[in-house]
């Protein structure tokens, strides 16, 4: 590590230990001083703006430095004081030139609304009130589509916070717009006009500030002196807020639960407690259990993976699954198990291969402080969750993770949970299969390859930002950059689609081609781990080379950029006939396949459904 | 609260928004003087005190607090030691 890069490090220490606003604020202001290095993985960078009606640049410090400790590279630019609309209308203005991947837009309501409204608002008839209300949801929501409109950045719009005084009083709701009334359908307004905007986001500041407390959410010192209208120990909180959009959009984001089963989903020890004796039912104790599971559920049923990490005699545990009347997770809700008296570690790892996911998106959930220590020893890439001794806080716990987000939901993260049992079901058959094809033959394998429509559009970004094992060039593009690659004529923007005797996958695959008169290249090629083995990758190929005959290609080009996780992609072109055109410094192969002379045929066990 | 208490916190604070060591802080540092002092940090730094201490600066102060030692003396005040 360079001298620079240990100081980064000290300084980040400091903040982890206690990430106080002073700590957060200090550590932006001396990286702002140092002229670190660009990471080594492009990947790495944040381009991050924070614009509003406020004095900002403590938001962004925290933000900035919350952005750092996830061992991301921000880059951070802060907006005038109220000088939002020029920066998001004028495209030459400092803001674009920034190139921002994230916007924030922080705008006070108070702001926009007449200096004399507050004293106003009860004289007011019903058509004022509906008018400012439509003026000032407009002038939010159009900021932030002019953002979208005019750069490829997510876009993070606060909504507003439904203020607690009303001079109305207890009858605020009597009337037919009450002054919160006011600002709550405001907020609505703001959700409404932009759900459908793929790349703005309405976050929900009313909420986070509810949580927080909205009596300690503004310090009326600083509100006063230098108009920073939120206060020094609500920003942090705030900030983390943002970060959850940050790590979505960055593939950050955890996608296994993997769970310690005694004390931990139900209480007492199954082996010594017994069936009768464990604490797990519809009253407490046992009910606090029973509710953890069922939000473990909830998150299972919109695509988070559960397994299980066990010392226990599987009998004993297996029983508890498939037979407790108050059980909510049954055997089925689990991609993986591993009940043993193994080390934990040893476990972990063990599950990540079988679900085929990287240890770095496992949070290990377990009471025991001894397991808990050596997981995070010896893999400081899962998330350990520091579970509290008291079981009734476990419910809240979880709920507080916030690392399961992504940006938008598809049908295939709805469908995760089943498809991984789809998964078990396979392994189980293939073990009994003579070889590989054998095996593959009987799975009555159907795969559709399209180029990417506007319903595929979503999933397929999920894809490019997400894969990280069969990815041939792991390059992240946005939702407008693919969206820019689908109405360029030069780019072709590839979705395949695969499903079998065990389930649909849905869309797993992803290729983008630049077609160059008689070359085409592969830009990105890139399938999800879970179809990987099923050599779908070849039935892909194969259209694409198809599809550069008949458009008069000569030849097709692809490139295999090593990342530390992409291995099981590297041989793609060379199993497929591709000739080696180079290698260069970093390792990047490049290689050719001469149409004249090769081609690539789908097997004959995948069924291709034309469009 | 003892004074020493109070100057530790104190540098404490001083060394975060100010970028310095601990040791670097001295009662002679002059906002007028020192680049990162600027009124950002000076904002920062009051309302840090503020909130450390539970103490409330007037506008007059916040404007008449020169250097360190200033912060120091108008701090001691406040909380009577």
């Amino acid at each position: 590590m360079s001298e620079i890069e240990s100081k980064a490090e000290s300084i980040l220490k400091a903040v982890r230990e206690d990430p106080s606003y002073l700590n957060l604020w200090s550590a932006y202001k001396r990286f702002q001083k140092m002229d670190l290095p660009e990471p080594e993985d492009p990947n790495k960078v944040v381009r991050i703006a924070v614009i509003g009606s406020s004095t900002l640049e403590p938001l962004a410090a925290c933000i900035d430095i919350k952005t750092r400790l996830e061992g991301l590279a921000p880059k951070t630019f802060v907006g005038g004081f109220n000088t939002f609309r020029q920066e998001a209308l004028d495209t030459g203005s400092s803001l674009y030139q920034h190139n921002p991947d994230v916007v924030v837009l922080s705008v006070d309501p108070w702001s926009l609304l007449d200096q004399l409204f507050l004293s106003k608002f009860v004289r007011m008839s019903d058509d004022e009130r509906e008018e400012a209300l439509n003026n000032v949801v407009d002038e939010v929501a159009s900021v932030a589509e002019t953002l979208a409109e005019n750069s490829t950045a997510l876009i993070l719009v606060n909504n507003f916070v439904v203020p607690v005084f009303t001079p109305l009083g207890i009858v605020d709701n009597k009337q037919t717009m009450g002054l919160r009334e006011f600002f709550r359908v405001a907020n609505e307004g703001l959700m409404e006009r932009l759900r459908e905007n793929s790349r703005v986001f309405v976050v929900d500041l009313d909420a986070v500030a509810g949580d927080f407390g909205k009596s300690k959410m503004i310090n009326w010192n600083t509100y006063y002196r230098g108009t920073v209208v939120f206060s020094e120990s609500f920003m942090p909180v705030l900030a983390d807020e943002y970060l959850r959009y940050i790590r979505a959009l960055k593939g950050l984001t955890k996608k296994c639960i993997v769970l310690d089963l005694d004390n931990t989903l139900w209480g007492g020890i199954i082996g010594e407690d017994g069936m009768e004796g464990i604490k797990l039912g519809n009253t407490s104790p046992g009910l606090e259990y029973v509710e953890f599971q069922r939000v473990l559920l909830s998150l299972y049923n919109r695509g988070v993976i559960l397994a299980i990490n066990s010392k226990n005699n599987p009998d004993d545990a297996l029983k508890v699954l498939r037979e407790h009347p108050y059980q909510v997770l049954r055997e089925e809700h689990f991609a993986a198990l591993r009940i043993n008296w193994q080390n934990k570690v040893q476990n972990l790892i063990e599950l990540a291969r079988e679900i085929n996911i990287g240890l770095d998106s496992m949070v290990f959930i377990d009471d025991s402080p001894v397991e808990r220590a050596q997981v995070r020893q010896a893999l400081p890439e899962v998330l350990v969750v520091d579970m509290p001794k008291n079981p009734r806080l476990y419910r809240e716990t979880i709920e507080r993770l916030k690392v399961f987000d992504v940006l938008s939901l598809t049908p295939e993260d709805m469908k995760r949970g089943e498809m991984y049992v789809g998964k078990r079901k396979r392994a189980e058959l293939q073990r009994t299969a003579g070889s590989l094809e054998d095996f593959l033959r009987t799975l009555d394998l159907k795969v559709r390859i399209r180029l990417a429509d506007d319903f595929d559009t979503p999933r397929v970004v999920q894809l490019i930002g997400k894969t990280n094992q069969f990815n041939l060039t792991t390059r992240r593009y946005t939702d407008a950059e693919v969206r820019e690659f689908r109405d360029s004529s030069e780019y072709r923007v590839y979705s395949m689609a695969v499903s079998d005797r065990f389930g649909d996958e849905g869309i797993v695959g992803v290729a983008i081609v630049r077609c160059e008169c008689t070359t085409w290249v592969i830009d990105s090629f890139l399938m999800s781990c879970r179809v990987i083995g099923r050599n779908v990758e070849t039935a892909f190929l194969a259209r694409i080379v198809a599809d550069a005959r008949s458009a008069g290609a000569k030849e097709v080009v692809g490139e295999y950029v090593p990342t530390k996780k992409n291995a099981p992609a590297k041989d793609l072109y060379e199993r497929h006939g591709f000739e080696l055109l180079g290698t260069d410094g970093d390792g990047v192969t490049r290689w050719l396949l001469n149409l004249d002379e090769k081609t690539i045929e789908v097997p004959d066990y995948i069924q291709l459904i034309e469009e | 609260m003892s004074m020493n208490d109070i100057d530790e916190r104190l540098t404490e604070i001083v060394s975060k928004v100010l970028l310095l060591d601990k040791g670097e802080v001295t009662d002679g540092l002059r906002r007028k003087e020192y680049e990162p002092w600027d009124s950002m940090a000076h904002l920062v730094l009051i309302s840090e005190v503020e909130n450390e201490f539970g103490i409330f600066f007037e506008d007059e102060e916040v404007v008449d607090i020169w250097t360190v030692g200033d912060l120091r003396k108008i701090v001691a005040s406040k909380l009577g030691v």
